[in-house]
């Protein structure tokens, strides 16, 4: 709204893609654009997205809609407690023809992967998404394997009190870029879902909106969005601000995706600079679920800390 | 109770830590001049605060209170005798501060701290002045600064250095107020030397008796006595440095007093010689007594001081403050002659003296009657009969001339002083035994003497028809080292057979060239601030400011000074111009926290966490007349402040929206 006077003519085009791309999401998840907005703007920042909500209000919906229409190949993993890494990896079976053991490459490899109910595997799966989600290959049988580019993970997740449910561990749950929740949808936009056509068969009608390379695009013009000195002392402030007030403060990991994260959003809103209100508006969904194991204040969600040291640390 | 306790520590740790700091370097001033339990108890108190801040202790009953001070008063008044004067004054503050120290615990409390602190910086200044005291309280004023400038920052920026450099900025914006009120601030007439307790200033050096162990006493003390320039540029070889202190021709044997209040010379004898002078400023550190030094011949004394019989330097004047006079003295003795009556006394020994003695003298007169042969056998007799020169050579019985001649034979110069001037007045010879300093250690930075306590040094004159008084000193007979090398080399000659040998190794350590050259300069910092800062007194000033008359000034050189000042203004002005560009970031920042406060008189409060844009779109909605302007304004801003490449001009339209934002009433 402000501070549009620098327009250089890829960036409009970039900008049109990205909201275009936004529009369509929200056509298929109503009243949720706000949340929509922030799984756009973490999947424009190359970052993984966690989506936590009780059951039923449009969790896969909303993976399986951004899967569709970021053009790119995707799979959807469904998570148990009797899943094995060998099943999310892929196995090395005999051949008896070559004479020797073959790697059949599991559902990882896809360029986006849809995780259902990430919490309900064990630690030992989830910590073979970890080296996928952080070094983009994994390792099985003593092979490294290369995964395809770009990468996402897009996980969902129940509420921790459900039954059932391991917690991720936070070594995990840093390597999402974002958590988003959903929430039940106030009325107007219920009774919009409960009039309109039927969901499954809106998803299966999406088209891709970016291709490969508008997309590649989109996301080294995140990485451009300038982020001045002044930015990078709040953004600083508020780091050393986690870090004086919880026992696990952010850490640097965080402290790149809150930036990333912040330069998306501003280019999502036409932005060249970012400014100190990006920051707030990414600021709960990229620390709340880095925040949460404080254990001197066990009864404090994340989300009640994040907005609690956003509205605590001046702005410079 | 327990639990209340705990609560209200208000006071937090890192201004309280620094505020510590700056109390410590209060104390230096305080020992030795102050009963020593007042620091000690100051010390002790400010420990104790660490330990009880934590745990929420502190002194808090009333009763308690008024206990602690009374037993302080009571303590102070059997200590001093008295609650008057500085000392007990400032011992009253320290303790005072000790107590508040064990109860302070709010934010008033810990400014009240801080204000008493800076008195007692201040105080520190009644009891010392010496340039290491100086920059103790200096330190001790900036770190109290810092303590005050880290309580109000708040607990959450605890970094140290912030703090410390706007300290810093503030004493240097200080300075040239400091140096302008420095010369120009009426003073009284003492200067900054501030000596109103007589008991501070007891007697240093020696005393107008000299007795055996009286002058060994001093040998340990480095103690400045004086310092001495040569502004002729002619420095005098080590083994003539003999300072003149005071004559002493009242003799007993062992045992010579001077004569209590000596009347001034003819004029006759003022005459000055013809011969080479050695023209000498001295710098005298207070001792209590008349004595003020010179080499060897004073003929004229420097104002306010008379030349005695045995042409010595006597001040009208007890000298109980630093005192600087410049003096001549001449190679030759000006008087060759010597009445009968003047010889008489200076032959007079008591009946006391030994048969033993008086035989001995005789013995030498019975050789040859010459007194230039009588003194070459005493001298003589030192050296064959095995006599030792010693710091310590113990005990004498009072006055026995008798064991230190014929049986220990040990002794220190004030023992060869006594006992040669006896034996030569019963050898039928006038002599008389000087007091003063031998040597010294020259400094080349500051190209001045400087003379301790430890170089004190007695030596006999006698009278020698046709040459006059001539010094002669038996000391250096047994311990030549002893006149050649200096009093502190000559220790260190001894090795460790010497009975100093516990100072031998440091004092072998403090003679390497870097360490000798690090206390030189020390000593010659120290004599400039003595001489340039603390002697400037009323006179001093009064002098420099008719000095800087400008009247008296030619009117091309006013000019041209002015011209130069005002190029030098100007250059200031410029360069301060070029810093602030550099830092644009902070003016930008202090226009929008100028508009922030415009905003805020018309009721559009921004919160501390609330980003530009944010409040821009809330003071629109609450300002609605001034839209507009707002949206231009933070525009400006966030390109600023924010964007990667500013377009010209815009730093001039925030510039111009900001202030003419309309300000509006309170």
């Amino acid at each position: 709204m402000f501070a549009k006077a620098c327009h250089p003519a890829h960036r409009a085009r970039v900008n049109n893609a990205a909201d275009a791309f936004t529009k369509q999401i929200c056509e298929v998840i109503v009243g949720k654009a706000d949340a929509v907005k922030l799984a756009v703007a973490c999947l424009l920042a190359r970052g993984h997205l966690l989506i936590e909500d009780i059951p039923g209000v449009g969790k896969t919906t909303l993976s399986q809609a951004l899967a569709r229409s970021l053009g790119l190949a995707f799979q959807r993993i469904q998570f148990t407690s009797d899943l094995l890494p060998a099943d999310i990896l892929g196995n090395s079976i005999f051949d008896r023809e070559l004479q020797q053991f073959v790697f059949h490459r599991g559902p990882l490899f896809s360029q986006v992967v849809l995780i259902d109910e990430v919490n309900r595997a064990t630690a030992k799966t989830q910590s073979a998404l970890l080296e996928a989600m952080e070094e983009d290959h994994i390792s099985a049988d003593g092979v490294t394997h290369e995964l395809p580019q770009p990468f996402f993970v897009i996980a969902t997740q129940n509420p921790q009190h459900q039954i059932g449910t391991f917690p991720l561990p936070e070594s995990q749950l840093d390597r999402f870029l974002m958590r988003i929740e959903l929430g039940v949808p106030d009325r107007a936009s219920e009774r919009a879902m409960l009039l309109g056509m039927d969901r499954r068969a809106m998803l299966k009608e999406l088209k891709p909106v970016f291709t490969p390379e508008t997309l590649l695009e989109i996301q080294t013009a995140v990485r451009q969005v300038h982020a001045s000195g002044a930015l990078l002392d709040y953004l600083q402030d508020l780091l050393d601000a986690s870090r004086q007030r919880h026992s696990a403060g952010l850490s640097p990991r965080a402290g790149l995706a809150l930036l990333h994260a912040a330069q998306a959003w501003a280019l999502m809103h036409d932005r060249e600079m970012v400014l100190p209100e990006d920051i707030q508006a990414v600021g709960v969904s990229v620390m709340a679920h880095r925040l949460g194991h404080d254990l001197d204040q066990p009864g404090l969600s994340g989300r009640t800390l994040a907005d609690a040291l956003l509205h605590s640390v001046p702005v410079p | 109770m327990s639990t209340l306790r705990k609560i209200d520590t208000r006071i937090p740790r890192t201004p309280l830590l620094w505020l510590a700091a700056a109390l410590v370097f209060t104390v230096p001033p305080m020992f030795g001049t102050l009963s020593p339990w007042v620091p000690a108890l100051f010390l002790v108190t400010l420990a104790l605060k660490f330990w009880m801040e934590p745990k929420g202790y502190r002194l808090r009953l009333a009763l308690w209170k008024l206990i602690l001070t009374t037993a302080a008063l009571a303590a102070i008044f059997f200590s001093y005798g008295s609650l008057k004067g500085i000392e007990p004054g400032v011992s009253l503050i320290v303790v005072l501060m000790s107590l508040k120290m064990l109860e302070a615990h709010t934010a008033r409390e810990f400014h009240v701290m801080v204000m008493v602190a800076w008195v007692l910086c201040l105080c520190g200044f009644f009891l010392a002045q010496d340039l290491s005291i100086a920059l103790c309280l200096l330190i001790a004023f900036a770190l109290l600064l810092v303590a005050l400038l880290q309580f109000h920052r708040g607990p959450s920026r605890n970094t140290w250095w912030p703090p410390l450099r706007t300290a810093g900025i503030l004493i240097l914006q200080a300075l040239p107020v400091i140096a302008l009120l420095f010369l120009f601030f009426p003073r009284v007439s003492t200067g900054f030397r501030l000596l109103m307790t007589p008991s501070s200033s007891a007697a240093a050096g020696f005393s107008d008796r000299m007795s055996p162990g009286g002058i060994a006493s001093l040998a340990s003390s480095t103690e400045v006595a004086f310092r001495a320039e040569f502004p002729d540029g002619k420095i005098p070889r080590a083994d003539v440095l003999y300072w003149r202190g005071v004559v002493m021709s009242a003799g007993a044997g062992m045992e010579w007093r001077a004569r209590q209040a000596p009347a001034a010379l003819s004029p006759s004898a003022l005459r000055p010689p013809a011969g080479e002078t050695t023209r000498q400023r001295i710098t005298i550190e207070p001792h209590g007594e008349h004595w003020m030094f010179a080499l060897d011949w004073p003929v004229q004394p420097p104002p306010g001081a008379l030349l005695a019989p045995g042409n010595y330097l006597w001040s009208y004047q007890s000298i109980r403050k630093p005192r600087r006079y410049e003096v001549r003295s001449f190679a030759q003795h000006p008087d060759k002659n010597l009445r009968q009556r003047e010889r008489d006394a200076l032959l007079e020994v008591p009946p006391s003296i030994s048969p033993r003695a008086r035989e001995l003298a005789q013995s030498w007169v019975a050789a040859n009657a010459d007194p230039r042969v009588i003194v070459i056998s005493a001298l003589q007799f030192f050296r064959a009969q095995g006599f030792r020169y010693s710091l310590s050579p113990g005990e004498y019985r009072k006055n026995d001339l008798d064991e230190f001649l014929f049986e220990r034979r040990v002794g220190f110069c004030e023992h060869y002083a006594a006992s040669f001037a006896t034996l030569m007045r019963l050898a039928g010879v006038p002599a008389r035994v000087v007091v003063g300093y031998l040597g010294g250690e020259y400094n080349e930075f500051g190209r001045f003497l400087l003379v301790r306590q430890s170089d004190t040094h007695a030596w006999c004159e006698v009278w020698l028809p046709e040459a006059g008084w001539t010094r002669v000193d038996p000391t250096s007979v047994v311990a030549p080292d002893r006149v050649n090398l200096g009093f502190d080399s000559f220790l260190e000659r001894r090795g460790p057979s010497a009975e100093t040998n516990t100072g031998a190794f440091a004092r072998g350590w403090a003679r390497q060239p870097i360490f000798t050259n690090l206390r030189l300069a020390w000593q010659t910092l120290n004599y400039t601030w003595d001489t340039r800062v603390l002697s400037f007194d009323a006179e001093t000033q009064e002098a420099f400011v008719a000095n800087v008359d400008l009247t008296k000034v030619p009117p091309l050189q006013l000019s041209v000074s002015v011209l130069l000042g005002a190029g030098a203004l100007y250059a200031l002005f410029v360069g301060g111009r070029h810093f602030r560009t550099r830092s644009r970031e902070d003016r930008v920042k202090g226009l929008y926290e100028k508009f922030c406060r415009k905003a805020a008189r018309r009721g559009a409060v921004r919160e501390a966490w609330e980003g530009p844009a944010h409040f821009a779109n809330r003071a629109m909605t609450l300002l609605p007349n001034e839209s507009e302007r707002i949206g231009r304004l933070i525009d400006a801003y966030l390109k600023l402040r924010y964007s990667a490449q500013v377009p010209a001009g815009v730093f001039e339209d925030l510039t111009r929206e900001v202030g003419a934002f309309p300000r509006g009433k309170q």
